[in-house]
């Protein structure tokens, strides 16, 4: 673990605020509805426990400006802020505001699987080329 | 109890019970008395739906969670099943293709390991029997043996499916599965949720669920939290079934006992009831996979409609098997699994490769002080599977060079496969297996012990179709 020095973590923003910018910087093509990305960020949070060495972790990914390439953090927060939101269902449009519906969850919301015939009915998926 | 004897006491109402009880049933008059001792008890599907919503349920005092169920060894070996009525088929994720002939002739064909004593083509008429029950969803052209459709079409591919099959044939098809691809009386169409576990929609198979009413039949009755340890015998012949109820010690009498527990549960009644059979216990295993992501260069691996949408079956059988083992590729839907580069978020396919493995005596069912509770021995891979995995990272940049591919990421292997194989194997020579082709124990002739704790070896493809129609099979031949 990168040990803080004690001042940096004294005057450093807590630990949600992190990760907010943290995605709002690797998600920076996209239209994201803000006052969904804040639900999201307590959400993610409150369901991944709220500790201190999750804390840490998070300064640390900020400070040595870590991207999803080389955090496993990162690549979770993005890729379960995408199936949380709307992206999928508008199909990965970059021009649609992107906004958060709930935590992924195939028990309490109806986000289809990404890749399903929900949202690709066999009518869209083109023949192999010969 | 209604009685102190009974023509029939099956234990476990999961897949090997309830498939040979459906047979029994039906091969039987109206007088028999037919006694079922379920360990577990009834946990409706729709109260675990509630607990995986966040909800209460009362069934919750139900749930009995595998780590409690045993005592488990290998802190990094995963074993996942359900003790309540209807088994595993409350956790099972619905796979159902069938085992390649030569899955049964690793001996003679391979020299390796042991023949079953039992041959695809003997069991073919029970695999047609066993995917009826369960509408097996599947298509019309596949790599082993099969006439026919199957009962509901198959699950629609993907534009990588498309491709892959379009290059392998039958070698790469729409899995077989018992997610169904349309919406039955009981049972809805896969939504392709991928948290097959508890299926969102009641999509997949359940003995709850599968229209089957043998335990409601007039000659059946069912026993809820009854554990059944040991059995009594008198001169090789079953008498009594002992089990805890309440926390009290009861015994039953049979004339015929069928165990149809898991295959720890099994080994671990029989250990405790005596059984000297050096190879009762012996041998447990399953599966070995690993989870392969390939990234795609512009091409979305889009419109699959099952969690498990294709199986691959281009490093399953051949020559090799005589020196590495057979793999079978799952070809996966999971959302878990999408990428987060920019424009590239569906840019992958998710392969499982799962490889077979052989019975190893170091892999054991031991009994405990607690005569429910057997302890699990399991700290060996064969050498064999190992060898696969390695020609499988040869063999796969060729076998996808008709994709687009922009990387393949090999994960590690995984701790489980879901599946609980061997321990009572079965054999011609009662010196070979503790059980014959119908499942009988060599050595107790009133006493079957049913599931793919009979396996003789542990082929690639799921168990659950193949352990259903031994179930059948077994039932069938000897009534």
């Amino acid at each position: 673990m990168c040990v803080i020095p004690p001042s940096l973590y004294f005057i450093a923003p807590g630990l949600k605020k992190y990760a907010t910018l943290v995605l709002k910087k690797e998600l920076y093509y996209l239209k994201l509805e803000p006052k969904g990305v804040e639900r999201y960020i307590e959400d993610y949070f409150n369901a991944t426990g709220n500790n201190m060495v999750s804390t840490l972790k998070w300064k640390v990914l900020f400070y040595k400006n870590a991207g999803w390439e080389n955090s496993s953090h990162i690549s979770d927060l993005i890729k379960y802020y995408l199936l949380s939101s709307d992206f999928f269902i508008n199909k990965t449009d970059e021009s649609k505001l992107v906004n958060y519906l709930g935590l992924f969850n195939s028990y309490k919301s109806p986000f289809p699987n990404p890749y399903s015939y929900v949202l690709y009915p066999p009518s869209e998926i083109g023949e192999p080329p010969r | 109890m209604k009685y102190d004897n009974y023509d029939l006491v099956v234990i476990g109402t999961g897949f090997a019970s309830s498939f040979f009880l459906r047979k029994y049933l039906s091969k039987n008059d109206k007088k028999k008395k037919i006694l079922v001792l379920e360990k577990g008890h009834v946990y409706p599907y729709a109260e675990r739906l509630k607990v995986e919503k966040g909800l209460s349920s009362p069934y919750q005092k139900y749930a009995s969670p595998w780590q409690e169920n045993i005592v488990n060894l290998n802190s990094k070996k995963v074993w996942q099943f359900t003790t309540a009525y209807g088994g595993s088929s409350n956790c099972w994720w619905g796979c159902t293709p069938r085992f390649m002939p030569n899955d049964f002739n690793m001996k003679s064909r391979y020299g390796i390991a042991q023949d079953w004593p039992i041959s695809y083509d003997e069991l073919d008429p029970y695999y047609y029997e066993a995917e009826e029950i369960m509408s097996v969803s599947g298509p019309e052209d596949t790599p082993f043996p099969r006439n026919g459709k199957y009962p509901l079409p198959p699950h629609t591919f993907s534009i990588v499916d498309k491709i892959l099959h379009k290059k392998y044939g039958n070698q790469y098809v729409s899995q077989a599965t018992a997610r169904a691809s349309r919406g039955l009386t009981h049972r809805n169409s896969c939504m392709a949720l991928s948290t097959c576990h508890t299926c969102p929609v009641n999509a997949k198979f359940t003995i709850e669920n599968s229209g089957m009413d043998i335990y409601q039949d007039s000659r059946v009755e069912v026993v809820y939290g009854c554990a059944v340890f040991s059995l009594e015998t008198v001169n090789d012949v079953v008498r009594k079934v002992l089990y805890v109820k309440d926390g009290q010690d009861h015994s039953i009498g049979g004339e015929v006992v069928v165990l149809g527990a898991n295959p720890f549960f099994n080994s671990n009644i029989l250990l405790n009831a005596g059984d000297k059979n050096p190879l009762t216990g012996k041998g447990i295993g399953e599966q070995l996979g690993m989870q392969v992501q390939i990234y795609l260069n512009d091409m979305q691996n889009v419109g699959g409609s099952s969690w498990v949408n294709a199986n691959g079956y281009m490093l399953y059988d051949g020559e090799h098997r005589k020196d590495f083992a057979a793999c079978l590729i799952e070809v996966n839907n999971a959302p878990y699994f999408i990428r987060v580069e920019r424009g590239k978020q569906l840019n992958v396919a998710s392969f499982r490769m799962v490889f077979e493995d052989l019975p190893i005596a170091s892999n054991y069912v031991a009994t405990t002080v607690n005569k429910l509770i057997p302890e699990v021995h399991f700290n060996e891979r064969s050498s064999y599977a190992l060898r696969g995995i390695d020609n499988m990272k040869n063999k796969l940049p060729e076998i996808l060079s008709c994709l687009p591919v922009e990387k393949i990421i090999y994960q590690d292997t995984e701790p489980n496969e879901g599946h609980i194989i061997g321990g009572t194997r079965m054999s011609n020579d009662k010196n070979d297996g503790v059980v014959d082709k119908h499942l009988i124990h060599h050595q107790y002739r009133n006493l079957f012990v049913l599931g793919a704790g009979a396996f003789t070896t542990y082929g690639p493809s799921n168990p659950t179709l193949t352990l259903s129609a031994l179930s059948l099979f077994a039932a069938d031949k000897v009534f």
